[in-house]
């Protein structure tokens, strides 16, 4: 089921400090949205504020999926509704494989759990998907990404590159199958080889899903690959202006001074 | 364990190589106790004497003093340590299935492993080993049968280590005067077993002081796998005093997996010494995850260049549980080697105490010696850190380190954002935390079993829920 992403006038407070100062986007089904904006101005806030951090404080405004509110939903249940984070900066989590996280992720988006849950079973296999159903799914996905089968027995995230980490949430993304994913500088790390195959990856996974995407990035070279309809600035906190994919060449040959100038923040 | 007519020295369909007596024993602890299991297990004179000598011991010492460091931290009061007796209940199975679920459902299955020893209260139940394996001369077996068989290589070893010797501490001295059920394990000069070994202790008495001792031989170039489960099931407190004796000898290679499962109300001491000679490799990977109170004394000389030991441990402590553990890594010669890594959580009200010592002897120039201990609380738990270094070379690279942290908020937001619910996150967590360690379990079954239990003390009820 398709879904529509709605930011209303967000105002959103990181330890005492206010950092977003009223975003309004309506992100749809289908659409790719690209925000674009200087280091610093709030982008990764908006998107950790969407995913729902818990040190994101929600001074103001609303977020919403296909017109409920996500505010008051954890950011597990927030994904189970169809919401995914390309993270600009994954954690890493030793111990755990990401065979493991990936089984256990999907198993919890898929409602795996819920009739052992139901049934009193608390046995660890009867909350995951069958061992072999998805070896044979990941090892399709992995291989759509060109990376190694060995990644599977790592821990998550740990010592991976830079560019491999990238790869991972986008593996992460096929495996979860969003309605909205938002991409916080996924290029960024990346390799060119690395950058089409992603992007690739992406815009196969908008067509099946119908996906309403949220990319966030520095650069204009990932734009080549995914097109977006929309082309949003972000500045000291707000989209101060939006327009269409020319907008992004215009920020790749002029910067962001003309910005400060034209609209006066 | 092969095909079944393959099988001997055990009460298997191969024979009888246990010392199964029929009849019951029941003795206050006492002088004439002494006497009494000697005399019931028909022991050689040397037995006597050395139980004799301990009982001696045993009589002229103290119960440890909390003004003493290992003993500061744990309630020694609360041990049921007036009036004790204890037991001696052999039934011997002809089948392994004729275990008690509890403590058969811990096994490994036979097709998985090369020998077996099964003690309930205090006696062989069952023991069994491969063909192939027995061939070679390796035994795993009733330590009161191999008195019988393996006498002069017991005599030779017995309480020899630096720390499971009699005096000590007064457990010590106790169980070396009065131990019953012993577990003996055996591997000649150049020997390996295909397979790990496996061994259980259970008891399911009730009034009975558990008394286990085991010794470990392993000869020259000889390597060995050994399992060691404990599990009990107790209706009032109970103590428990073991000894564990591990002797590497040069170029051996041990790896010896120590698995503690006591029953809710069991109060613990266990004394574990392993000796390294020349080239010999340790794994020892230490799981405390039962009892009520539990004190072990886990140690690890290297005595030659070459050796190298690796200790690991885990523990997950619940509810009113304490589990207090002192480790200490003894270089005596240069170039040994040994690297431990220790990690407890904690729920509920439990507590942990973890004593970690190097102790480099002078003269043991280009020693490595590593020690980590770190500490996951979940709860109002309590643990505590005092590692310690003591270096007499000034040749060596040793260091050492505690930590007590609780989940990582970032990791379990990224958990999340990926659908899986907190109380799931946060167990997936707890996992990743023990895994260094539970990866060093031999056997993959052994391994899932153990995730499983640990998913449940994560997920079982509190103390306050109860
Ligand atoms: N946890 C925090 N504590 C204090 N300040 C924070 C915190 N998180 C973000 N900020 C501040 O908020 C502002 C916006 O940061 P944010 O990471 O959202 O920027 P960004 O637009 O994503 O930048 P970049 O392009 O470099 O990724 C910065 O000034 C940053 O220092
Ligand atoms: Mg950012």
């Amino acid at each position: 089921m398709a879904q529509t992403l709605e930011i209303r006038d967000l105002r959103v407070r990181v330890e005492g400090k206010e950092i977003l100062k009223g975003v309004t986007l309506t992100v749809r089904p289908g659409e790719t949205h690209a925000l674009m904006g200087p280091n610093g101005s709030g982008k990764s806030t908006l998107s950790y504020t969407l995913m729902g951090h818990p040190k994101y404080e929600v001074v103001d405004g609303d977020i919403l999926l296909n017109g409920e509110s996500l505010l008051e939903l954890s950011p597990d249940e927030r994904a189970r509704r169809g919401l995914f984070l390309a993270m600009q900066y994954p954690v890493s989590v030793p111990g755990v494989t990401l065979y493991t996280f990936l089984r256990t992720a999907a198993s919890a988006m898929r409602g795996y759990g819920e009739t052992a849950r139901r049934n009193g079973d608390q046995r660890l296999h009867a909350h995951l998907i069958p061992a072999r159903e998805f070896r044979q799914e990941v090892n399709a996905e992995i291989s759509k990404l060109k990376m190694d089968q060995t990644f599977l027995n790592r821990y998550l995230n740990e010592g991976f590159s830079g560019g491999e980490k990238k790869r991972a949430e986008i593996l992460q993304m096929a495996l979860l199958k969003p309605r909205i994913a938002i991409l916080d500088e996924t290029d960024s790390g990346l390799d060119i080889d690395a950058l089409r195959i992603v992007s690739e990856g992406v815009n196969h996974l908008q067509t099946e899903l119908g996906m309403g995407l949220l990319v966030i990035t520095h650069y204009q070279r990932l734009l080549n690959y995914i097109h977006p309809e929309h082309v949003h600035i972000f500045y000291n906190g707000r989209v101060v202006h939006s327009a269409g994919p020319e907008l992004g060449e215009k920020l790749e040959a002029q910067g962001y001074d003309w910005v400060q100038a034209e609209f006066g923040v | 364990m092969g095909k079944l007519d393959q099988r001997n020295n055990g009460y298997g369909p191969n024979g009888n190589g246990g010392a199964a007596r029929e009849e019951m024993l029941t003795l206050e602890v006492n002088a004439a106790a002494v006497e009494a299991l000697s005399d019931y297990y028909d022991e050689p004179a040397w037995m006597r004497a050395a139980r004799r000598d301990a009982w001696a011991l045993y009589e002229r010492m103290d119960w440890p003093h909390t003004k003493e460091e290992a003993w500061r931290r744990l309630p020694l009061a609360r041990y049921p340590l007036a009036n004790r007796q204890i037991a001696v209940a052999p039934k011997p199975l002809h089948a392994l299935r004729a275990l008690p679920a509890c403590w058969l459902s811990p096994l490994a299955p036979q097709t998985q492993v090369s020998g077996i020893v099964v003690h309930q209260n205090g006696a062989v139940v069952y023991q069994d080993i491969e063909a192939q394996v027995a061939k070679q001369g390796i035994v795993v077996m009733d330590l009161h049968a191999a008195l019988r068989t393996h006498g002069d290589l017991i005599r030779q070893y017995w309480m020899q280590g630096s720390i499971t010797r009699p005096d000590f501490n007064k457990f010590t001295a106790l169980n070396a005067a009065l131990w019953h059920g012993g577990t003996f394990v055996y591997v000649p000069e150049g020997a390996r077993t295909l397979r790990p070994l496996q061994a259980m202790v259970g008891y399911d008495d009730q009034g009975s002081t558990g008394l286990h001792h085991t010794l470990i031989v392993v000869e020259k170039g000889a390597r060995l796998t050994l399992i060691q489960d404990r599990r009990s099931l107790e209706f009032l407190p109970e103590l428990s005093s073991e000894i564990v004796e591990i002797y590497a000898d040069e170029g051996a290679w041990v790896r010896y997996a120590s698995l503690q499962h006591w029953g809710e109300q069991r109060h613990s001491v266990s004394v574990q010494n392993a000796r390294l000679a020349r080239d010999a490799h340790l794994l020892w990977v230490n799981v405390a995850l039962g009892g009520q109170i539990t004190k072990d004394f886990l140690r690890t000389d290297l005595l030659a260049p070459g050796a190298r030991g690796v200790m690991q441990g885990l523990a997950f402590a619940t509810r009113e549980q304490i589990i207090d553990q002192s480790t200490y890594q003894l270089h005596q010669a240069p170039d040994t080697h040994s690297d431990l890594l220790f990690r407890n959580v904690l729920r509920d009200q439990a507590k942990t105490v973890f004593y970690g010592m190097i102790r480099v002897d002078p003269g043991a120039q280009g020693t490595q010696g590593y020690q980590a201990n770190n500490n996951l609380l979940l709860g109002k738990a309590r643990a505590h850190a005092i590692p310690g270094l003591e270096i007499a070379a000034n040749d060596v690279r040793c260091s050492h380190g505690a930590t007590v942290s609780r989940l990582d908020e970032e990791q379990l937001f990224y958990l999340q954002a990926r659908g899986i619910a907190r109380y799931d996150a946060e167990q997936l967590l707890v996992q990743g935390f023990l895994r260094p360690i539970i990866e060093r379990v031999p056997l993959a079954c052994m391994r899932d079993g153990l995730d499983e239990e640990i998913a449940q003390r994560f997920r079982g009820p509190s103390a306050s829920a109860q």
